[in-house]
């Protein structure tokens, strides 16, 4: 990606770049109010100013990079195995987080389908063990899917302890507490 | 140990229910989950949390709280919209979030879109500035800014800063008009020096009993409990006011049984000072005020209206 | 109400809580039960490699939440139990450097150095005592700096800064904050930046909610735990989860820490180590309290001065540091220990985070409401209580508790912690991460809160890749909010002067040296070459 010595140089011009975009393009379009703004009559700071602000100090960064640090001999960066590792565990953790969001609805679809009366799964959102499910599916695929990539193996003990830790979490954060919910409980 | 308490104190209470105070058999489908539209720990949601926690005692209803901030009430109002109206989701928010926050921001959603269930308490809004400054009414302020003095009005919502501007106006001067996040940052600012003086919602009570805060006017459209000769808005030549309740709304089209059967609910409890919440209300606020039906209809509409004019006027 | 009352009020307020249950008849409130807990808690987490007090106070947050609620009577026991956390990782790190050579937690490198050696001799259980001895001292001092500075500051900053010098010294805790961490003031300001920026989204006075698109998801901005816990702790998981796989792929296989053997500690060994500890403690205390410089630096720099002071002074044939010198655990261990109170300086008396363990402070804080860690904390009114003030001071007491339970158990415990290591990371940190998202998602309560925490995890660990730090992102977080308040403020106070920041000579000094520490740090970097 870039040679060892002029990765500083780059990430200093993508600040750069990005700040300015920030500052001309995203930051107007995207607010209600100016940098100032006239209301009763004065002058007030609008809501633009702030992130303007931050863009500055992103440029200024940016900059700093480019004249001072571009010749600093340790310019550490993101090489294709980092985006490799990264990409990988970011898919495994949006699988476990889809998993965890939809199994609860899906048990309770299936068990729909033996007829009787229609259960919905937002009113059993504080019933176990229908509140548990997604939480459990989801939580277990996610540790065993760690593990299993950085040991590059997939083993019957790592399941084993995926489910230890997903019931350990449960019984932490669910049975005392009252009011607490566990993931997708209140979003539905 | 908390089930089996709130399992005797439900019995206790579903007995003390037997007199019917409660109307209809109306039960929610499922838990009901209840909005909040303001900071965690502070007093009006410690309101909302003990109102929910007595509701759950007395009739075993679930209640889950979550805390939706920001916008002055807005976000609430935006994500209890799309909510099933069964009764299961409703909120707490201030009666000017369906007022002038909801005129203000001009999203396309209208107190229509909502049912008011009740509300539970009424601000003592006041314009309040240490005694130390040495006004005593308001005629003084308007004196000393004539007399060119930079005066800084410290003011927490949109609507309270355009008031504060009218009022400005209709005397012939013009303050400086400082926006603060929250009344208690008002205080502060006044105590502080940071402001000369500035609108207080009620928390002004014990500074005022003990002589260090003084209500300079009235910012309601009747006078205030502890100073009732300090002018009104109207005394002042402004035709608005800064009544405000706290309120629980749920999505528009809930069944009229469940409606009633929550806002009997709450109202019941606010108005109990020998409850927590309700002894919590008459602390902060000097007792209760709980509308609902049809007059909280007409509270609400009026209050969206009016505010549309408030924004014409101020805008001015 | 004068200064003693409401010292005496805060002591009360500690040890007259709820009771939790009675010895010999004396009870004990839950206030004292927690900050014990936290204390042998974070004992046990920064003796874990992994693991920093940090992790366990974000883990625990929402439980003591849970189980206090939000009133202000549970700001003691949560935040006693955050400090207890806060006080145990600052020796709990050293346990697994002497042992087995590997920091428990990043300041505690430098204990390796002098500490493994130590334990490869067989004087494991002396080296322990040393480094319990001396981080205790220093954690002592600084605290009681910490109680003295602490409410002068504050009363100074009320008394002489107005709302134009309070925007300009946020701008000045930034910047200095972005100068001095890592080593590069560029990648400071980056990061300084960024999170300025995440915490813009969504909030702001106008109904439309700035930056969000148009999207719902948006339109509430960044919950500051997704923020916070994501670039920190999932950024920091993700790192070492990556370590641990590339290690799997040159190693073949992931080496679990391995195990060894005893020792007292003389008079006269105090007596000898005293100067080190003494000179680490006052750099420690002084590095501290300034806000973002963290126990890393102030380690290095009490180990390198002590190692400076010890070559000139030893007579040539007793060891060098390095080769396992008690004064070398000494010297780092103070200075490590000491910044952990002085660190709460910038906290309490401006609401300026200055490390991690802070930030969850504030962010406890925040959660449960009732007390906004600032000057207006140190109000000493006289008619009225301020219910602020005795928060204060209860939370002085329960450091000063946490203290007397570091001298008294704190050791023992220390060195029953060496089993700590035997915990495979790679088990341990994806069993973090699932806490971290459940705890998150326990106080937001929606799905995107997740999304949002794990993006940011992303960027964390992106940052890490380009040696960004990422703590001034998050305290540019934190402190973003506050000051586009007081910058809105103090323009609407001054009656619209543009040059607010500048026409007091106060605010105008703090901009100049806002710059000025930006250049200074560039010069030095671009020098060092």
């Amino acid at each position: 990606m870039y040679s060892r010595n002029t990765s500083n140089f780059y990430l200093g011009l993508f600040c750069l770049a990005f700040a300015l975009f920030l500052i001309f393009i995203w930051i107007p379009l995207d607010t209600d109010t100016g940098l100032v703004d006239k209301i009763r009559r004065r002058l007030v700071i609008g809501d633009a100013l702030a992130p303007t602000i931050a863009a500055v100090f992103l440029a200024i960064g940016g900059l700093v990079l480019i004249i001072f640090e571009r010749r600093v001999p340790s310019q550490p960066y993101m090489t294709g195995q980092n985006l490799r590792f990264i990409s990988v565990t970011s898919f495994l953790l949006i699988i476990s987080l889809i998993l965890m969001r939809y199994t609860g609805p899906l048990a309770v679809w299936i068990a729909n389908l033996s007829g009787g009366e229609p259960l919905e799964y937002r009113l059993l959102r504080d019933t176990p063990p229908w509140k548990y499910i997604g939480y459990f599916i989801g939580g277990t695929v996610m540790i065993t899917g760690l593990i299993a990539q950085v040991e590059s193996v997939l083993s019957w003990r790592t399941l084993r302890i995926a489910v230890l830790a997903a019931i350990l979490l449960i019984v932490i954060y669910d049975l005392p507490f009252d009011d607490l919910l566990l993931p997708p409980n209140g979003d539905v | 140990m908390k089930i089996i308490l709130k399992t005797a104190v439900a019995a206790l209470g579903m007995a003390a229910m037997a007199t019917g105070a409660f109307a209809a058999d109306w039960t929610p489908p499922g838990p009901i989950k209840l909005m909040i539209a303001f900071g965690a720990g502070g007093g009006a949601d410690t309101q909302a949390r003990l109102i929910a926690e007595e509701l759950e005692d007395r009739t075993g209803w679930k209640f889950i709280p979550e805390q939706v901030t920001g916008k002055g009430g807005l976000n609430l109002a935006v994500a209890l919209k799309d909510q099933p109206n069964d009764g299961t989701a409703i909120g707490m928010a201030v009666t000017e979030t369906l007022g002038y926050n909801m005129a203000a921001a001009n999203a396309g959603i209208s107190p229509a879109d909502f049912t008011g269930i009740t509300t539970t308490a009424g601000f003592q809004m006041g314009i309040v500035s240490l005694t130390t400054k040495g006004w005593t009414t308001f005629a003084d302020v308007v004196a000393a800014a004539k007399g060119g003095e930079q005066i800084k009005f410290g003011v927490m919502s949109p609507k309270l800063a355009d008031l504060a501007y009218l009022v400005g106006k209709a005397q012939g001067v013009e303050f400086n008009i400082v926006s603060v996040k929250g009344g208690k940052a008002v205080m502060n600012g006044v105590n502080a020096g940071d402001l000369d003086l500035g609108f207080m919602a009620g928390i002004q009570g014990k500074g005022v009993a003990a002589g260090d805060l003084v209500n300079l006017a009235s910012g309601l459209s009747v006078p205030l409990v502890q100073t009732p000769d300090a002018p009104t808005l109207a005394d002042l030549g402004v035709p608005f006011n800064g009544d405000g309740y706290f309120v629980f709304i749920g999505p528009a089209g809930m069944p009229a049984e469940a409606r009633t059967a929550l806002a009997d609910a709450i109202s019941s409890i606010a108005s109990d000072e020998s409850t927590k919440a309700g002894g919590l209300i008459k602390k902060a606020f000097g007792g209760s005020a709980t509308i609902k039906g049809a007059e909280l209809d007409a509270l609400l509409a009026d209050g969206f209206s009016g505010a549309g004019e408030l924004i014409k006027v101020a805008s001015e | 109400m004068g200064t003693l009352d409401y010292i005496w009020l805060g002591i009360l307020a500690v040890f007259q809580g709820p009771e939790m249950f009675a010895v010999f008849g004396l009870p004990i409130s839950v206030t004292l039960v927690m900050v014990f807990c936290g204390f042998l808690l974070g004992i046990a987490v920064g003796a874990t490699p992994g693991l920093a007090g940090p992790v366990a106070m974000a883990i625990a947050l929402p439980i003591l939440i849970s189980i206090f609620g939000y009133s202000p009577d549970a700001l003691l026991p949560v935040m006693g139990f955050l400090i207890g956390i806060m006080k145990g990782a600052t020796i709990g790190g050293a346990v697994p450097a002497i042992l087995f050579n590997t920091p428990g937690t990043p300041d505690a490198y430098m204990t390796t150095l002098d500490g493994y050696p130590m334990a490869e001799r067989g004087q494991a259980k002396k080296a322990l005592r040393i480094a319990h001895l001396s981080s205790a001292s220093g954690d002592t001092f600084s605290d009681l700096v910490l109680f003295v500075c602490a409410p002068f500051l504050a009363i100074f900053v009320e008394a002489y800064l107005d709302l134009p010098e309070k925007t300009a010294l946020l701008i000045l805790s930034l910047s200095f904050i972005a100068a001095v961490i890592g080593g590069s003031p560029a990648k400071g300001l980056i990061s300084t930046g960024l999170g300025l920026l995440a915490v813009y989204v969504g909030t702001g006075e106008d109904f439309y909610p700035r930056m969000s698109m148009g999207t719902q998801q948006l339109a509430r901005g960044f919950p500051i735990t997704t923020a916070v816990l994501g670039v920190l702790i999932i950024g920091s998981a993700f790192k070492g989860l990556e370590e641990l796989w590339q290690e799997k792929k040159s190693k073949g296989i992931i080496e679990p820490a391995a195990e060894s053997g005893d020792q007292r500690l003389s008079f006269a060994d105090i007596r000898r180590l005293s100067p080190y500890i003494a000179r680490s403690a006052l750099i420690g205390t002084a590095i501290g309290a300034l806000p973002g410089i963290g126990s890393t630096l102030a380690a290095t720099l009490g180990y390198t001065l002590g190692k400076n002071r010890y070559q000139k002074r030893k007579p040539a044939e007793d060891p060098d540091f390095g080769t396992g010198v008690p004064e070398g655990i000494a010297a780092t261990e103070a200075a490590n220990s000491s910044v952990s109170g002085a660190n709460l300086i910038p906290v309490l008396s401006l609401g300026i985070p200055g490390n991690a363990a802070a930030v969850f402070l504030i962010l406890a804080a925040d959660s449960i409401g009732g007390f906004n860690p600032g000057p207006s904390v140190f109000k000493f009114t006289k008619d009225v209580v301020n219910p602020e003030l005795v928060v204060a001071f209860g939370l002085f007491t329960a450091m000063f508790l946490a203290n007397i339970l570091n001298w008294t158990i704190g050791g023992v415990f220390m060195r029953s912690m060496g089993i700590m290591i035997r915990i495979p990371k790679q088990i341990l940190l994806p069993v973090v991460l699932l806490m971290t998202l459940t705890a998150i998602y326990v106080q937001e309560t929606r799905m995107e809160a997740i999304w949002f925490a794990l993006g940011f995890g992303v960027l964390g660990y992106i940052m890490r890749g380009f040696a960004i730090s990422p703590l001034p992102f998050v305290i540019a977080f934190i402190l973003g909010g506050k000051l586009e308040d007081s910058a809105r403020q103090a323009f609407s106070a001054t009656g619209n002067d543009p040059f607010f920041l500048f026409t007091s000579p106060i605010a105008a000094v703090f901009m100049a040296l806002s710059v000025g520490v930006i250049l200074y740090a560039a010069r030095k970097s671009k020098d060092e070459k």
